[in-house]
C-alpha cells in the first residue's frame, strides 16, 4: 500500500482530514450542548419564577386549596415532571403527588446539598447552579430546579406576623421538568454533524483521489508504458500531453534510446 | 565550491582508508538504528493510549478537580481549553505536513504526548472531560498517527539508501561519492 504513490499521498491526506474533522466536530457539538443546556435551564428558572409568582398571592392568603389547584394545574401540563414546594424544615409543604406531603427531605439530598453544604446554608445561588440533571422512577431525563422562597417585608410586615424579618429564606419550589425534547434535539444535531463530516471526508478523498489520477498516476502510467515498449521497439514515439517534469524525462529517456539505436545500427 | 569539492574529495579519502569490515559495521549499525528509530512515532502512540486510557477512567489517583481549583484557583474555562486546542492541532499537523515534505528528521512524537496528556488535565480539573474526551483524543490520534507516518516514510527512505550504499560497498570496496541531499539528510 505504501510502495505506490496513491497510498503514500493518501494516508496522510485521509489522517489529517478524518482526525481534523472529528475534533472539530466533537468540540463544535460539546459547544453546542453546552448552550442548549444553559438555555433549557433558563427557560426552567423561567418557569421556576412564573410558579413562584403565581402562588404567591395563596401563600400570602396562607390559601391550602388554591395553592394545590396552581400546583396541580402546572404539574398537568406536558413535560412537566413534578412540582413541590418545602418549608423552612425541609417538609413538603405542597406537591403534585399528594403522598409525598408532609415528608422530610434529606438536606443531603441531590438538590439541597448545593445550599446546604455548610453548617449556615448559602442564601443565594446562580442559575446553573439550581439547576440538576437525574433521571426519575418512570425512567424519564429530568431537569429540576431549586428555587427559593425569599422572604420579602410584605411576607413580614403582614398582619398575621407569621414569619419574622430576620429569617432570609422561607421554603423552596422544586420543578421537574422533562429533558426529553432537549436530548432529542440534541441527537438530532449530533446526527446531522455526523452525516455531514462523513459527506465532507468522502468529498475530500474522492477528490484527491481524482486529482492524483488525472494530474500524476495516468501520466505516469503512459511514461511507464513508453519506456516498456521502447525495450523491444526502437521506433516507439514518445507520449505527448505529459507535465512538465515527466515530458523532460521522457525526453530525456527517447534521446537515449535514439542514440542507443544509432550505435547498434552503426555496429552492425 | 571548490572547498565543497576538496571535502568531498577528503571524505571519500577517509572512508577508502578505513577497512572495508569496519565500514560496512557502521553501515550496519546505521541501519538498526534507523530500524529502531522507526518505531518510535509507534511507541508515543502506545504511550498516548494509556494516558487516553487513564483520562477515561476520569483520573481516578489524582484529587477531586474541587480540591485542585481550591488550592490552585479556576482554572480556564472548557470553551477557552477548546479553542486551544483547536489552535495545537492546526498548528502540529501544519508542522508536521511541512517536515514530511521537507524530508527532515526531527523526532518530536513524544512532546505531543505531553501536550494532550496536558489538555486532559485542563479539561478534567475544569470539569469538561465528559464533554471534550473525544475531541482531546481525536487530536492527540491524528497528530501522533501523521508524525508516526512521517517518522516511518523518513526512517523508510534512509534505509533504502544505507541498502544501496551497502551494496555498492560490497561491489566495489569502498563508499559512493555522497551528493548534496545525503549531505542534507546527514546533518540532522
Amino acid at each position: 500500500m505504501f510502495d505506490k504513490i496513491a497510498g503514500r499521498a493518501l494516508v496522510p491526506v485521509g489522517v489529517v482530514v478524518t482526525g481534523f474533522l472529528a475534533v472539530c466536530f466533537v468540540l463544535l457539538y460539546a459547544g453546542i450542548k453546552d448552550i442548549v443546556i444553559r438555555d433549557a435551564a433558563g427557560q426552567a428558572n423561567n418557569l421556576a419564577g412564573i410558579v413562584l409568582k403565581s402562588t404567591r398571592y395563596a401563600m400570602m392568603n396562607s390559601d391550602r386549596t388554591l395553592n394545590n389547584t396552581i400546583i396541580k394545574n402546572i404539574s398537568e401540563q406536558k413535560g412537566v415532571e413534578h412540582v413541590r414546594i418545602f418549608n423552612k424544615k425541609g417538609i413538603v409543604a405542597f406537591s403534585s403527588r399528594p403522598n409525598e406531603v408532609n415528608r422530610q427531605v434529606d438536606k443531603k439530598a441531590e438538590g439541597c446539598v448545593i445550599c446546604h453544604e455548610k453548617a449556615v446554608p448559602v442564601a443565594s445561588v446562580g442559575a446553573m447552579q439550581k439547576a440538576r440533571t437525574f433521571r426519575n422512577a418512570a425512567g424519564t431525563d429530568v431537569l429540576a430546579i431549586t428555587a427559593p422562597i425569599y422572604n420579602e417585608p410584605e411576607c413580614y410586615e403582614a398582619a398575621c406576623h407569621f414569619h419574622s424579618a430576620s429569617q432570609q429564606v422561607l421554603g423552596t419550589l422544586d420543578i421537574g421538568l422533562s429533558r426529553e425534547a432537549t436530548l432529542g434535539a440534541l441527537n438530532s444535531i449530533r446526527m446531522q454533524m455526523i452525516f455531514f463530516s462523513v459527506l465532507t471526508l468522502i468529498l475530500t478523498v474522492a477528490g484527491v483521489i481524482t486529482l492524483l489520477k488525472i494530474i500524476v498516476l495516468v501520466p505516469l502510467q503512459k511514461l511507464q508504458r513508453f519506456t516498456e515498449k521502447s525495450e523491444h521497439n526502437s521506433n516507439v514515439t514518445q507520449p505527448t500531453d505529459l507535465p512538465y517534469e515527466l515530458d523532460k524525462i521522457a525526453k530525456s529517456y527517447y534521446f537515449i534510446r535514439t542514440k542507443l539505436g544509432e550505435i547498434d545500427k552503426s555496429a552492425l | 565550491m571548490e572547498q565543497a569539492g576538496a571535502n568531498q574529495v577528503e571524505a571519500v579519502e577517509q572512508a577508502a582508508c578505513k577497512p572495508l569490515a569496519s565500514l560496512r559495521q557502521e553501515l550496519l549499525d546505521e541501519m538498526a538504528s534507523l530500524r529502531h528509530f522507526s518505531n518510535r512515532g509507534l511507541l508515543a502512540l502506545s504511550l498516548f493510549l494509556v494516558v487516553s486510557t487513564l483520562a477515561w477512567r476520569d483520573f481516578w489517583f489524582l484529587p477531586r478537580p474541587e480540591k485542585i481549583v481550591a488550592s490552585l484557583g479556576a482554572p480556564p474555562s472548557p470553551q477557552t481549553i477548546s479553542i486551544v486546542l483547536v489552535l495545537y492541532t492546526f498548528s502540529a499537523i501544519i508542522l508536521s505536513l511541512s517536515r514530511l515534505m521537507a524530508g527532515l528528521k526531527h523526532a518530536s512524537s513524544f512532546c505531543h504526548v505531553g501536550y494532550t496528556g496536558v489538555f486532559y488535565l485542563f479539561y478534567y480539573f475544569a470539569q469538561g472531560l465528559q464533554d471534550n474526551y473525544w475531541a482531546v483524543f481525536g487530536a492527540g490520534f491524528t497528530v501522533l498517527s501523521l508524525e508516526s507516518y512521517r517518522i516511518w516514510t523518513w526512517s523508510q527512505q534512509q534505509l533504502a539508501k544505507k541498502e544501496q550504499q551497502l551494496a555498492y560497498l560490497d561491489r566495489t570496496g569502498r563508499l559512493p561519492v555522497k551528493d548534496d541531499e545525503d549531505e542534507d539528510d546527514d546533518s540532522y
